[in-house]
């Protein structure tokens, strides 16, 4: 407990003082929440309090924000080439930064970082990792760490897992996200060693693959005997569902409980779907961004994100008039990622293309006293600027995903058309009763529809929305018969995939 | 000297059988991470041995004042989950606390007063502290490991060296004394056992019980209240020593009671465990 203590002390040392995160620290605060979970089977909701400290008020918020940013500001424009001239050019002294100065630094767009990585890379810092996103939304962007943040952010996670009773030593972790995206892998399995439990990096194979590794039964010591934990994209959650039902798997055949899922919207019909695959697991979802990792949100039970303070500042911008949006209005995620979580590379006002609504307060949820956002509703680039205002993929997607008739993932695709947008789905038969489901589900989001192409091959579509499940990493072999459920023992048969 | 036995036993008693109660019906606010573990253990024994060479050596007031702080952290956490409202928990430590201080300079250390109070005073702080040890998962081997060093470190602190001695000569003369004492014969003689070895007595039962079932807690409440009063009432019945070393018997008979527990029982459990098998309906 002394010990606890002292290492509780020194990481309040790092919020207070701006001291760099000590591993020594964080390694101690992991052995002390699984010594924790071992005696009394959970740890408190009290030790959350530690981790994000405790709730401020609106000012002392704002207090604290404006001078981790202010420091983030003075770093950025002392020690990189990109900042370096920038606060000349706008007039501004990082030193003297008030909270309404924020808004006159130009917000750095995804092209400066994709185009010129080096310049956001701190003169002092000893970058060891350069990650690069996957590219689904465009040309790879570059990010580069150092060994310790990458090891801070690790235990960070750890603890944050263990804190919310997420993983714990017993638990089988499959992990089937692109072996490309190396950050959030490596964080994340490094997390999942550090707590003990196992963890293997299946990859986007075929989901047929995916489906005899989640269903494999293990005898290793401690563990549970089935993979208890998925780490993946919505896309590929939607083709491991679709191809699971159709090869007559069901919940009995796995021992998921709980599925992380990001990267990507998650509709509430993926949800609802996967959940008659897998059983009543739980859901992860949340945000995060390799240009501004390690800042990223929790959703809460009510749907918001919510955004560690100490961690970050968060704007909501009006893409159209670049100025704050409006509780409830639409508008580009803005974040700036906090030393000492953030080390190696420095970015100030990221502009993250994702659309968000801020949500207008008393909030009353758990997570209360953190900023938050409405739930993402898709990249800007792949929304539609229409005559009657926006329409958003998640406003397609939460309609498509909820109607059996469209194959998981939903593909799809939506433009601009005189009065609203034209809709193009891929659908397992295309007859009128479809026809009428989808339209009736795309009102009721509110898509303005103005012509809808029902298609049964996905190559018909002529705006498909890019999917990370496409990211494929394929083998030589294809899955053995074997690795398909028992299903003759249990009296049924498999359906036919087609 | 009997009225001293009996007291002195009396709060013994009393400081046993009050932890054991609080251990089943309130739960102690313990740290949100971390666990009382065996580094604890070391750091407590590096204390003991640190400790009483501080409270000799630095000025009285300071001893004082840090006796003031320690019992002032320790009634508050011990009546926490006792007393709801916070204002309540103050008043109730603010009080007891500010009784011990007007006794001890009012009507003087001497008083009976001043012992009665000052015997509350330790008993609930023993409470306490021992709660505090078994709720934040101390495991047995810990204790009893903890007991064996106390027993060799009591043989030759208190036996072989003045320091003990001299000590609680010190202490004695200060409020809040952690000590349950009564004054006996001549003018400020007394007759006392110390905070340390109550809190080793009625621990010890807590982690037993924690560890391998109700048997082995009511055991070791049996045997560590049987060694107590035995030695409590040896002066009336036997040749009159000056002080004793509690820990030299108490300790022996913890690190035999584990072995014999751990054998039949095998491993210990862990809190959890423990209150899946015995759950607490408070």
């Amino acid at each position: 407990m002394l010990e606890t203590g002292l290492a509780q002390l020194r990481f309040a040392a790092s919020m207070l003082f701006s001291l760099p995160l000590s591993v020594g620290a964080l390694e101690r605060l992991v052995d002390a929440a699984l010594d924790t979970r071992r005696e009394f089977g959970a740890i408190g909701p009290a030790a959350a309090e530690f981790l994000g400290g405790p709730p401020l008020d609106e000012e002392a918020r704002r207090e604290m924000q404006l001078r981790r940013f202010r420091s983030q500001a003075v770093t950025a424009a002392r020690e990189t080439p990109y900042y370096a001239g920038l606060f000349e050019k706008v007039g501004l002294d990082p030193q003297r930064l008030r909270f309404e100065d924020i808004a006159r630094i130009p917000v750095t767009p995804k092209a400066a970082m994709r185009n010129t990585p080096d310049a956001f890379v701190r003169r002092s810092a000893l970058p060891a990792f350069r990650t690069m996103t996957t590219g689904t939304t465009g040309r790879p962007t570059s990010t580069y760490f150092s060994a310790h943040e990458m090891q801070t952010t690790a235990l960070l996670s750890a603890l944050t897992f263990l804190q919310e009773g997420q993983i714990g030593p017993d638990d089988i972790v499959q992990i089937s996200t692109s072996s490309r995206a190396t950050l959030g892998n490596a964080c994340f399995s490094q997390a999942c060693q550090r707590i003990g439990a196992a963890w293997y990096l299946a990859g986007l194979v075929q989901p047929a693959q995916a489906l005899a590794l989640l269903a494999e039964e293990h005898h290793l010591p401690g563990k549970k005997p089935r993979t208890s934990f998925l780490s993946t994209y919505p896309s590929y959650l939607g083709e491991l569902v679709e191809c699971g039902l159709a090869a007559g798997y069901r919940p009995a055949d796995f021992g998921l409980e709980r599925i992380s899922v990001g990267g990507e919207v998650v509709t509430a019909g993926l949800k609802a779907r996967a959940q008659q695959l897998f059983g009543p697991v739980a859901f992860n979802e949340g945000f995060g961004m390799t240009e501004i990792w390690p800042l990223g949100a929790t959703r809460c039970a009510a749907g918001h994100l919510h955004f560690e303070p100490t961690q970050g500042l968060i704007e909501v911008l009006n893409p159209e008039t670049s100025g704050p949006a409006q509780p409830g209005e639409a508008g580009t995620l803005v974040a700036t990622p906090f030393w000492p979580y953030r080390e190696a590379s420095v970015v100030l006002r990221y502009d993250t293309e994702d659309v968000v609504a801020p949500v207008a307060g008393p909030l009353t949820c758990r997570l209360a006293d953190w900023p938050a956002t409405s739930d993402i509703r898709g990249k800007l680039r792949l929304s539609v600027r229409h005559d009657l205002g926006w329409t958003y993929p998640r406003d397609v997607l939460e309609a498509l995903e909820a109607v059996e008739a469209v194959p998981l993932p939903a593909r799809c695709g939506f433009w601009a058309v005189s009065g609203g947008v034209g809709v193009e789905v891929v659908v397992r038969a295309a007859t009128p009763l479809v026809r009428g489901k989808l339209e009736s589900a795309l009102e009721a989001q509110g898509v303005p529809l103005c012509g809808l192409r029902l298609l049964e091959d996905l190559r018909q579509l002529q705006h498909p929305l890019p999917l990370r499940c496409d990211l494929r990493e394929d083998s030589f072999a294809t899955p053995a018969p074997s690795t398909a459920p028992d299903v003759s023992a249990a009296g049924r048969l498999p359906a036919e995939r087609s | 000297m009997l009225v001293a036995t009996i007291v002195v036993l009396g709060c013994a008693i009393a400081a046993v059988l009050l932890s054991w109660r609080y251990f089943r019906r309130y739960a102690i606010v313990r740290p949100p991470l971390g666990v009382f573990n065996f580094s604890d253990v070391a750091m407590m024994l590096g204390s003991i041995i640190l400790i009483p060479y501080l409270d000799l050596a630095l000025p009285l007031w300071v001893v004082a004042g840090l006796l003031v702080v320690g019992g002032l952290s320790t009634l508050y956490f011990t009546w926490e989950p006792i007393l709801r409202p916070a204002w309540a928990r103050w008043l109730a430590t603010l009080v007891l606390v500010g009784l011990d201080l007007a006794a001890w300079q009012w009507l003087g250390r001497s008083s009976p007063w001043w012992y009665a109070i000052n015997n509350v005073f330790v008993v609930l702080c023993a409470v306490g502290i021992t709660n505090l040890w078994a709720q934040a998962g101390m495991r047995a081997r810990d204790a009893a490991i903890l007991a064996g060093a106390l027993a060799a470190y009591d043989l030759v602190f208190t036996s072989l060296l003045p320091l003990m001695g001299d000590l609680y000569a010190r202490l004695a003369m200060l409020p809040l004394a952690p000590m349950v004492a009564w004054p006996i014969g001549r003018e400020g003689q007394w007759y006392a056992i110390g905070l340390g070895d109550l809190l080793l007595a009625a621990a010890f039962p807590l982690v037993m019980r924690k560890a391998f079932g109700r048997s082995a807690g009511l055991a070791a409440m049996a045997i560590g209240l049987a060694a107590m009063g035995i030695l409590i009432i040896s002066p009336i019945l036997g040749p009159y020593v000056e002080i004793f070393p509690v820990m030299v018997v108490l300790g022996p008979l913890m690190v035999l009671q584990y072995a014999y527990w751990r054998r039949r029982c095998g491993s210990e459990r862990t809190t959890w465990q423990y209150l899946q098998a015995e759950p607490i309906h408070r």
